[in-house]
């Protein structure tokens, strides 16, 4: 697969985007389009912890859920549903596993589209299982059974091929907890994007050759370790500011995906969505205030703004009062898709979007660079820098920078001191980066391999 | 369109900001004299060279070597840990003067020839499958500022590993980290695995998901919330207090 970098934005104004609505579409075999006018729920779930042991328990478990989720799709009466099952690591180092949870999936799946002509997909995501216990190991026997895996669910019946990448992860760790600009702009911004670029032309092959739609990746490892080790508004652990910054840059990363062959629907956990899709134009998945069942963050409506599936990230499988909790959850999401392709249908989307974007916009720095016309200002800043990772990254981190600074002027984002301090400490710290690429990757590349002992930038990284 | 955010939220963290900066709280703390002042300084601050420069001073005047760890580098990194604790600061300030600190007693242990005495030792770990290991690591990084010796086994260590470490360094606490329902189990295997080799040391235990009734549920388990309450635990131990006395004070669910 050939990369081509991203230059130019995929909407030329913010106003453009909306929920539901993607520049460039997809469709599943069982006739569901993501982006194609209207939102639907995405279901994700994990086994309960004592099924792990054996593959007949798993698959098991995973039969279930699946029937529960379809029954109560067609109960309901919603026209679409997406599935997403993320891999426990035994299913990815067993690829024969998740091949055959995929397949069992997809069975009951396409019984229920035969009978109902309900709209579905199946997404699967790999865990990235490319390390050893003290060390990444991005490249190497683990990469070759990570590709198996890929083969096999896609075989299995996979629509949706995804992954959460983990390069750069091992600075990233190091750098976090120091406050370390130039080390998270190398983490994400570089090594990241190295990483991401060549597992994804990989991936994209084994789509092609199996037909099935290489979706995307999320920078979980990296940006929501920073925006988890921020926490709430009270946490102490890292400045919002910073984890914002961290987010911004992610994006310059994640696009390196769809510059690789990856046509969406991004991963829900990537928050940077809203940006990369305000440069490809490709249709997101996002999580947020349905999505508590699996973590707590400080933007739970914006996330809605411009997103094509609509999930819960992960819930663990059991009984609730009303039902399964795969059922509840697909009815919680199910609803809010509802909503939204009720303002879809009556013209009022953009009203509907600018509220929730609202709700969330002045709650915290984060969700005031990702209110939609913020992300793509710095999807603007990362596209015009687009052929150069390491430029383009930094240009995310500026303009984020720019746009927090800008906003003390109309003073609805109100910032602690703390967050204040942090922002002008990232600001001195990027005006003083170099403009030369390869001088601050040979100066990041010597830096860290001094100071950082599991650092292993020749076989991870081939420098 | 636009809202007035007050009218839907409140930032509670700005709200509840105090009037005094960090750094002038912080210079309440410091002691009067020199060089001492600017080895607090220095430690607030995260600056490796001048806490160096500093001892430096203090031995040329006299001062004994490793008695400056006690006198000067442990009450300088306190003021940093307590403002931590007061919810002043942030952690990453307290990561630079944790290194800032232990540079200067690298620097008096090279002087004097001899080590200091540590306050105590603690076994550190992310249970077996587990990659989690930024909790472990923030634990760590807080339990070396408050002056205890980590032994630090990393993450996804397995069951044997916390175990035999354990019979080895005879720390008086372990901690333990899990993220994942599948994986916390480790540390009731662990606790009945100590038990059965008559070892009753306190267990810590932390991380995304892990609960107090989980840890209720063996022996030798604290539960630990927040990565600041291993060193409140750790202290409580060395004045004393035995494993119901941490979990009066632990188990607050
Ligand atoms: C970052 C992250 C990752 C990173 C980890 C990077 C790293 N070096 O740690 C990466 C990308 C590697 C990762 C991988 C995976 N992850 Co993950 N990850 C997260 C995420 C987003 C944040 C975790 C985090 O770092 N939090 C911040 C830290 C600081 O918090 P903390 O560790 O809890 O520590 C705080 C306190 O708990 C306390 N503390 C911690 N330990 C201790 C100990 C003591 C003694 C004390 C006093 C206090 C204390 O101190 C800290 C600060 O106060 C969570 C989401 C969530 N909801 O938590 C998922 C999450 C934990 N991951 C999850 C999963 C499923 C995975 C994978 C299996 C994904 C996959 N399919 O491959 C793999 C697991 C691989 C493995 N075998 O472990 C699930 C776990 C679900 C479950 N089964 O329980 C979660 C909950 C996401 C979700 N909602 O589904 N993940």
């Amino acid at each position: 697969m050939t990369v081509k970098r991203y230059t130019e934005m995929a909407y030329t104004k913010a106003d453009d985007m909306l929920f539901g609505n993607a520049k460039y579409p997809v469709k599943t075999k069982l006739g569901l389009e993501v982006g194609a006018g209207y939102v639907t729920a995405e279901v994700n779930y994990a086994p309960r912890p004592d099924t792990g042991q054996s593959k007949e328990k798993l698959v098991s478990e995973y039969r279930r859920l699946t029937t529960d989720i379809m029954a109560r799709a067609v109960q309901i009466g919603f026209p679409s549903i997406s599935l997403e099952t993320e891999h426990v690591q035994q299913m990815t180092n067993n690829p024969t596993w998740g091949g055959e949870i995929a397949h069992v999936q997809k069975t009951i799946i396409e019984e229920y589209n035969e009978e109902y002509g309900i709209k579905c997909a199946l997404r699967h995501t790999p865990g990235d299982i490319r390390e050893e216990r003290d060390y990444l190991a991005l490249i190497g026997p683990k990469y070759d059974l990570l590709m198996e895996s890929f083969e096999a669910v896609a075989d299995g019946g996979a629509d949706f091929l995804s992954i959460e990448t983990m390069g750069g992860k091992e600075v990233l760790d190091y750098a976090i907890l120091r406050n370390d600009m130039p080390g998270l702009i190398y983490s994400i911004g570089c090594l990241g994007s190295i990483d991401m670029t060549m597992i994804w032309q990989d991936i994209a092959k084994i789509a092609q050759k199996k037909g099935v739609i290489p979706a995307g990746d999320t920078d979980c490892s990296q940006a929501n370790t920073a925006m988890f080790i921020a926490g709430g508004l009270l946490d102490k652990n890292l400045a919002h500011t910073l984890a914002i910054i961290a987010r911004t840059i992610s994006a310059a990363r994640t696009l390196c995906g769809y510059e690789a062959g990856a046509k969406g629907p991004g991963k829900d956990c990537g928050y940077e969505n809203t940006i990369v899709k305000s440069i490809a134009g490709v249709p997101i998945a996002q999580e947020g205030k349905s999505a508590t069942c699996a973590h707590a963050d400080v933007m739970g409506n914006l996330t809605m703004q411009c997103c094509d599936l609509w999930s819960n990230e992960s819930v663990e499988y059991h009984g609730e009062f009303g039902g399964t909790s795969v059922q509840c959850w697909a009815q919680t999401l199910s609803m809010d898709a509802a909503l939204m392709n009720v303002a879809l249908n009556t013209g009022n989307g953009k009203l509907l979007r600018d509220m929730m974007m609202l709700s969330d916009r002045y709650r915290d720095p984060q969700g005031y660079i990702l209110a939609y016309d913020n992300a793509w200002k710095v999807g603007n800043a990362i596209a015009k820098n687009g052929n150069d990772l390491y430029l383009r990254a930094k240009a995310a981190a500026a303009e984020t920078v720019n746009l927090l600074n800008a906003s003390k002027a109309e003073g609805k984002l109100q910032m602690s001191r703390f967050e204040t301090n942090a922002l002008a400490d990232a600001e001195k710290a990027i005006n003083a980066l170099t403009d030369e690429t390869d001088k601050f990757m040979s100066d990041m590349l010597a830096k860290y391999k001094s100071e950082i002992a599991v650092f292993k930038p020749e076989e991870n990284y081939k420098f | 369109m636009d809202v007035d955010p007050s009218k839907i939220l409140i930032r509670y963290n700005v709200q509840k900001e105090k009037a005094q900066t960090p750094e002038e709280l912080a210079a309440e703390q410091y002691p009067k004299t020199e060089p001492a002042k600017s080895v607090y300084r220095a430690i607030f601050e995260g600056e490796e060279d001048d806490v160096v420069e500093g001892l430096k001073k203090a031995i040329d005047a006299g001062a004994n070597a490793i008695k400056l760890i006690d006198d000067m580098l442990m009450p300088g990194m306190k003021v940093v840990t307590d403002l931590y604790d007061e919810g002043i600061i942030f952690l990453p300030n307290v990561m630079m003067s944790a290194d800032a600190m232990l540079a200067g007693i690298e620097f008096c242990k090279e002087k004097s020839g001899s080590a200091p005495t540590p306050k105590g030792k603690v076994v550190c770990h992310v249970a077996e499958g587990d990659v989690h290991d930024i909790g472990k690591t923030i634990v760590a990084a807080l339990l070396r500022a408050a002056g205890y010796e980590v032994v630090d086994l990393g993450r996804d260590v397995p069951v044997d590993e916390v175990v035999a470490a354990v019979k080895a360094e005879k720390p008086m606490m372990i901690t333990g980290t899990a993220l994942m329902t599948t994986t916390m189990y480790a540390f009731k295997e662990i606790n009945d695995r100590l038990l059965e080799a008559g070892i009753k040391v306190p267990f810590q235990c932390g991380g995304g998901a892990v609960n107090q009734d989980f840890v209720e549920t063996y022996e030798l388990g604290v539960y630990g919330e927040e990565a600041a309450h291993a060193p409140q635990m750790a202290d409580m131990i060395l004045a004393g207090k035995g494993l119901e006395q941490l979990k009066d004070n632990f188990h607050m669910h």
